[in-house]
């Protein structure tokens, strides 16, 4: 892929972050599955395990979680590449890197997908 | 009479192991610039000292030195601009020769790479035209200002990209690639697109705006970089 498209991506993962960031934020302090928010369920230690996998169970909510670590995983892994061609500047380094995070990245969305998906069936 | 010190770095492979620095006091007269100081030096205090410098009016671009920590034009900067006790070493980011001469050899090796020269797709015509290749005064203001450079490798010495990833193609030459692809009369707009599109091109740049800082002609090297990337984005 060409070095252009890659940082569009890397632009485009960037505002995705923020909005699936902001909606992530949204859910955890406003929205009131059982009663309290998610996160004041989190406070009390007992229970709050309920209040997550109701966020989980809403299939828009959990697609959104699922966008969310899909930009995460490509906008940091892509800035991960950035640094690291600027600190190893070796054309063996910097191919061997590339491989190396693409395998990072997808064993990240494998297992994020794997426990989102989990979360979203529990019952 | 008033004298200017000079703190002049001073290295020769061939006979030192480890650079110095030399002081010289050189008396100041008005409108003295930096490389007159160095000449005075040169004529009359110490003959070996090596610099490399052509036209001293500002034009060749062959004088760049790191004047008080600035890449600057030794025949463009005047003593009294800078103070009265002068440290003068070899531009960054190019390799050092001897003294105050460096090699400028990868830097125009990255100039060349980007093509600056008009493309067009009818070589005969290019190479023997028929008329005149007439632009309109907007079609000029967009790459006028750019074609001011004199390849002084000021910029480049001043990039901090270049001297953490040596292979990055540097403000002088993104600037120059910008020039020839705002030019009307160009017609290889793709291809110089792809020139600079590398994991090490264009998108290394950090915009600290360095280059911009101490060109002495005025280019604008970080805003070519920004309309270069602007560019590439629309294709």
């Amino acid at each position: 892929m060409r070095e252009k498209n890659v940082m569009l991506l890397h632009y485009l993962s960037g505002v995705g972050i923020l909005i699936f960031g902001g909606i992530h934020l949204f859910t955890v302090f406003f929205t009131r599955p059982l009663g309290e928010t998610v996160w004041e369920t989190t406070l009390l230690f007992e229970g709050h395990q309920f209040a997550i996998l109701e966020v989980y169970r809403n299939m828009l909510l959990a697609s959104s979680l699922w966008f969310l670590l899909l930009f995460t995983t490509f906008h940091g892994l892509n800035g991960l590449r950035v640094i690291l061609i600027e600190l190893f500047p070796n054309r063996a380094v910097r191919s061997a890197t590339r491989y190396v995070l693409l395998f990072l990245g997808f064993a990240l969305m494998v297992y994020g997908t794997r426990t989102i998906v989990i979360a979203h069936m529990i019952r | 009479m008033k004298t200017v010190r000079f703190s002049v770095y001073r290295f020769d492979p061939s006979s030192d192991k480890k650079e110095r620095y030399a002081t010289y006091e050189v008396p100041y007269k008005t409108g003295m610039t930096v490389l007159d100081g160095l000449l005075y030096i040169k004529e009359r205090l110490d003959h070996t000292l090596a610099i490399r410098y052509s036209c001293r009016m500002g034009i060749c671009g062959s004088c760049g030195m790191t004047v008080n920590g600035l890449p600057r034009l030794a025949c463009y900067t005047q003593v009294k601009e800078v103070g009265w006790s002068l440290k003068v070493e070899p531009l960054r980011n190019h390799p050092h020769v001897r003294d105050l001469v460096t090699n400028f050899d990868e830097f125009f090796k990255k100039h060349k790479s980007v093509k600056p020269w008009l493309v067009r797709t009818d070589s005969r015509e290019q190479e023997s035209p028929t008329s005149q290749y007439l632009q309109s005064d907007a079609e000029l203001e967009k790459y006028i200002q750019f074609s001011y450079c004199i390849s002084c490798g000021l910029c480049y010495s001043a990039c901090p990209v270049v001297s953490s990833l040596p292979e990055f193609p540097g403000p002088q030459a993104l600037a120059l690639l910008y020039r020839y692809l705002a030019d009307s009369r160009d017609q290889s707009r793709s291809e110089r697109l792809k020139i600079v599109d590398e994991a090490v091109g264009i998108w290394r740049c950090h915009f600290a705006g360095s280059c911009s800082q101490v060109c002495p002609k005025g280019v604008d090297p970080a805003l070519a970089i920004q309309l270069l990337r602007r560019e590439m984005m629309r294709g």
